[in-house]
């Protein structure tokens, strides 16, 4: 889990690694619309805003006080009377936690893929549009990042800070950027040379009349492509950073964090320390199949993107 | 081709002095007393003065980075403050353990990802084909930990197939029989992540080619469905070498919470008792040693494509 696929470099006539159609076209307005209904794509989106819906509603929907544990209910299996899910080693209700725990969790996931967004697509269109020094520094820059494995880079940053929310949306931020900045780059390095650019440069525009006006629209709509698929992995690092110690600390619910405190009951009641672990994963399933039809969507634009930060 | 591979190894060292430096400032830029943080609270005043003339805290930032670095030229990683050895030293004997763990992960991912990317570009809309989409998928959103423990959960604590951790029975053990039982869960959750990686590239790679003029050419030629297939899957391999290198680096980050959920004494388990301790030296150490690793694997799949495949050497 991590950014694997590099966004590799646009194959020239001689790159072979490509996928997928060597010259896509632009995103023609209204491609959207006319494609055929895809059911995965509106089931997960469907999903998608259950989870939300179910955080932001965490303190309407939830049976229990997350934070209040009782003595004589520790370690409840699921399916305890008043306990759908069980409780933990203090006695709390784990349904309440993990509903709660999307709060933090989906904080975690979704902040610094928006940041990466605003970031990447900043430093991107900086690269592009700045000349042949600021293109060749940022490009160097963002690659030594690009080299490190994104949890390493996360744990990197995260020790230099203190453990909470805070840090992990900055260390996700760090880790998400240069993969956004290399999309935003490669989709604007196929317009530099557009006749539609030259025609504004020529009637005047400055750099940034041409970047707001010109590149944003051609740019953003692959940049948020993309981004959405980032946010599942976003969320399993966010989760690990927890886990790990460095993310939301104890007794603030987070997926991570109730992985770390059920893992001692995993040999005693398995099915109550497993149940953090298997939110992960549905969460990431969830968003994670909304990304990859979302690009689908886009269709043959889409096809050189890297796969979700990988 | 040596000139391509020493373009790309010159290439290689800003990456790796990057690396240093992004290293060098997680124990340099650490709010509060680097001493404290390097020895822990409770150091005697001359291990704090020795550690202090070594480092050179009175000097500026620049040539203190240029003392490390050049420790760590020679091996010197500093010493654990939990363990009170050399960082080199633990690293060195956990670096085996996490890359027979890697080793093994690599060969699942390989097979896994090649049949699951073959069966779903050989069925594009076939049942078998979207099944195995629909796994690569899974696979890909599969946190190594949520698997780790899922695993252990059913085939440790539950059915008992499986030891829970550790590389080899207490009582008993040893041999590699034994190993290779306890290598079998650990070795599934840190590959499941990079193998729906692999099996969607080869995928996508292996359909261009069926659909391209070069298996037009041989199926007219009356190949059969077996030897056009076997062309193909050749012409798609070096998109496979380019990706399952890649796996293979994001392998060894992975086993940060594999090797700690399975208690694989590896580099990412010591990584994370360096985390929780908060030892800093080790844990500079671990995270230098795997982004080293990972640049340097990514050179050796540059170079392993550019000898099957002369077109990248341009």
């Amino acid at each position: 889990m991590t950014l694997t696929t590099k966004p590799t470099k646009p194959a020239g006539p001689a790159g072979p690694v490509e996928p997928g159609p060597v010259e896509p076209g632009p995103v023609e307005p209204g491609a959207v619309r006319r494609a055929p209904r895809d059911v995965l794509l509106l089931l997960s989106a469907g999903a998608a805003a259950l989870l939300v819906l179910l955080a932001l509603g965490a303190p309407l929907v939830a049976p229990y006080d997350p934070a209040a544990g009782s003595l004589e209910d520790r370690l409840l299996d699921p399916g305890a009377p008043g306990h759908l899910l069980g409780t933990d080693g203090q006695g709390r209700d784990v349904l309440s936690r993990l509903l709660w725990a999307g709060r933090a969790s989906l904080v975690g996931g979704l902040v610094p893929v928006l940041v990466a967004v605003t970031a990447g697509t900043l430093l991107g269109i900086a690269a592009g549009l700045g000349g042949r020094v600021t293109e060749q520094v940022l490009l160097r820059t963002l690659d030594v990042l690009y080299a490190f494995p994104g949890v390493l880079l996360a744990i990197a940053v995260a020790t230099l800070l203190r453990p909470g929310l805070g840090a992990t949306v900055l260390a996700l931020s760090v880790v998400l950027t240069p993969a956004v900045a290399r999309v935003a780059f490669t989709e604007l390095r196929r317009i530099r040379t557009a006749e539609y650019l030259e025609a504004a440069r020529v009637s005047g525009a400055g750099g940034l009349d041409l970047a707001v006006r010109q590149v944003v629209p051609v740019v953003a709509p692959v940049v948020l492509v993309y981004a959405a698929s980032l946010v599942g992995l976003s969320v399993v690092y966010a989760a690990g950073l927890s886990f790990l110690g460095l993310g939301v600390a104890p007794p603030t619910a987070e997926w991570g964090a109730m992985l770390d405190e059920l893992r001692p009951s995993l040999f005693t009641h398995p099915w109550v320390a497993v149940q953090p672990a298997l939110v992960i994963l549905l969460v990431s399933v969830v968003f994670n199949t909304l990304g990859e039809r979302l690009r689908r969507r886009i269709g043959d634009s889409g096809a050189h993107l890297p796969e979700a930060g990988r | 081709m040596t000139g391509f591979l020493l373009r790309r190894l010159l290439l290689a060292v800003p990456t790796l002095l990057g690396v240093t430096v992004v290293v060098f400032a997680t124990v340099a830029l650490v709010p509060g007393d680097p001493l404290t943080a390097l020895l822990g609270p409770g150091a005697p005043p001359e291990a704090r003065h020795e550690l202090s003339e070594r480092l050179g805290l009175d000097e500026p930032l620049p040539l203190r980075y240029l003392g490390w670095l050049g420790g760590v030229a020679g091996g010197d990683l500093g010493v654990s403050i939990s363990a009170q050895r050399p960082v080199a030293e633990l690293l060195g004997s956990a670096l085996g353990q996490t890359l027979l763990l890697a080793g093994a992960a690599f060969l699942l991912v390989l097979a896994g990802g090649v049949l699951l990317g073959a069966l779903g570009a050989l069925r594009p809309n076939g049942p078998l084909g979207r099944l195995c989409d629909a796994l690569g998928t899974l696979a890909v959103s599969a946190p190594q930990y949520s698997v780790a423990l899922l695993l252990i959960a059913v085939f440790a604590v539950n059915l008992r197939w499986l030891p829970a951790g550790g590389t080899h029975d207490v009582f008993g053990g040893g041999g590699a029989g034994d190993l290779l039982r306890h290598l079998v869960l650990p070795a599934v959750a840190a590959a499941l992540v990079p193998l729906g990686l692999t099996a969607k590239v080869f995928r996508a790679a292996l359909s261009t080619v069926l659909a391209g003029e070069l298996a037009d050419s041989l199926r007219a030629r009356g190949l059969s469905r077996f030897a056009v297939l076997r062309h193909c899957v050749h012409n798609a391999s070096p998109a496979l070498l380019t990706i399952g290198g890649l796996q293979l680096a994001y392998l060894l980050e992975g086993v940060v919470f594999v090797e700690t959920l399975f208690a694989w004494p590896g580099v990412g388990r010591l990584l994370y008792d360096a985390l929780t301790a908060r030892d800093l030296p080790l844990v500079q150490g671990g995270v230098l040693v795997v982004a080293v690793a990972f640049v340097g694997i990514n050179l050796l799949v540059d170079a392993a494509h550019a000898a099957i495949d002369p077109r990248v050497r341009s």
